[in-house]
């Protein structure tokens, strides 16, 4: 993976948690209705955890980084 | 809500944790630790990802997508309350995607795996006759109305229970490892899921557990009504425990005899719900 597919991995779960983030707030100050909210959220979660996964599994260098979790 | 949709991704990854480990302990194994489940996905996140030469490349990862963003929509349905329906064509959009999982992938095991999702659709006609006979009895399919007609009358497990039981049987053949489960069988590799590796699997993983979480919350919503936050981490609990006891307890079925079960307990819900209409309310 290129140093290049992690920055944008990067900026699209930005773009995922600002969408989400806005619409939550628009909602909460009763400016947007919930389907609204709800659709900005189906759409935008999805690519957003993906994008997470990416952007933490794609590395700039040559290899993988292992999983320690255990 | 955002942070209610993150925390139960993760409490259903653990539900289906602890359906593994239960099944485990009653076949005489130490089984995996319960957050077994949460860990694949992490685990399966930092994996090294690409799409296979043989699979479509949109269809590959946008089906992804599509898994996760349908259940997010479902889950939003859940906690405001909105139309059983709803919830339940997205049930059924689950069957699409997991054949779109199985199509795009190019791997014999996969296709197989998609058809079967296809021939399994059997085990959504009983689902159709419960929502009528709860349409018979709570005149409404909005998860509110349901709720409060339970608060008001108690719960519908009680006065519509051969309903609750075909819904049981609809959770049951979406449970790994269960009689019904012919779209994962070991001959099949991991069926339909199994070329979907690294950020794919993990995407899948998110999609399992807010499906779980989601038709767990909507059995205990439809048949025990209202319920504190506690509650409802207990009831489900102990529903996934009584999954896992089947689960363990039966053999997995042949698609054949999958198919024919299904349709068999269609035909008893079917005969329940005449006489719901006929004779109880008539």
């Amino acid at each position: 993976m290129s140093g290049r597919l992690k920055r944008n991995a990067g900026k699209l779960v930005a773009a995922g948690v600002i969408a989400c983030g806005t619409a939550f707030a628009l909602h909460g100050y009763g400016w947007i209705p919930l389907w609204v909210f709800a659709a900005v959220v189906v759409l935008a979660f999805p690519p957003a955890v993906l994008a997470l996964f990416l952007w933490w599994m794609a590395d700039v260098g040559e290899e993988d980084i292992p999983f320690i979790g255990y | 809500m955002i942070t209610e949709l993150v925390l139960a991704t993760l409490f259903g990854l653990l539900l289906l944790g602890i359906h593994r480990k239960v099944i485990a302990r009653i076949q005489r194994r130490p089984g995996p630790p319960v957050w077994q489940e949460i860990l694949h996905a992490a685990k399966f996140s930092f994996k090294t990802s690409w799409v296979p030469a043989t699979a479509s490349g949109a269809l590959f990862t946008g089906i992804v997508l599509v898994a996760i963003g349908i259940w997010t929509a479902a889950f939003f349905v859940l906690m405001t309350g909105g139309s059983l329906l709803v919830i339940f064509g997205i049930y059924m959009l689950h069957k699409i995607v997991e054949h779109g999982f199985g199509l795009s992938s190019g791997s014999p095991y996969g296709k197989y795996g998609g058809v079967r999702s296809v021939i399994s659709a059997a085990s959504e006609i009983p689902l159709f006759v419960g929502v009528a006979v709860i349409a018979f009895y709570t005149h409404s399919l909005d998860i509110s109305a349901i709720i409060a007609y339970q608060e008001a009358r108690g719960p519908l497990l009680l006065t519509a229970f051969p309903a609750a039981t075909a819904m049981f049987l609809v959770l049951l053949s979406k449970m790994p490892f269960g009689p019904f489960s012919i779209v994962e069988a070991k001959e099949l590799v991991s069926g339909y899921k199994t070329e979907h590796f690294g950020i794919w699997r993990a995407g899948l993983e998110v999609c399992n557990g807010l499906k779980t979480f989601v038709l767990l919350g909507t059995f205990l919503a439809v048949f025990i009504g209202p319920l504190t936050l506690p509650a409802i981490i207990v009831g489900m609990i102990v529903l996934i425990v009584l999954l896992a006891f089947s689960c363990a307890l039966t053999p997995m079925l042949s698609p054949f005899d999958s198919v024919t079960i299904q349709t068999m307990v269609t035909g008893l819900v079917l005969v329940y719900a005449v006489i719901v209409l006929t004779v109880v309310r008539p």
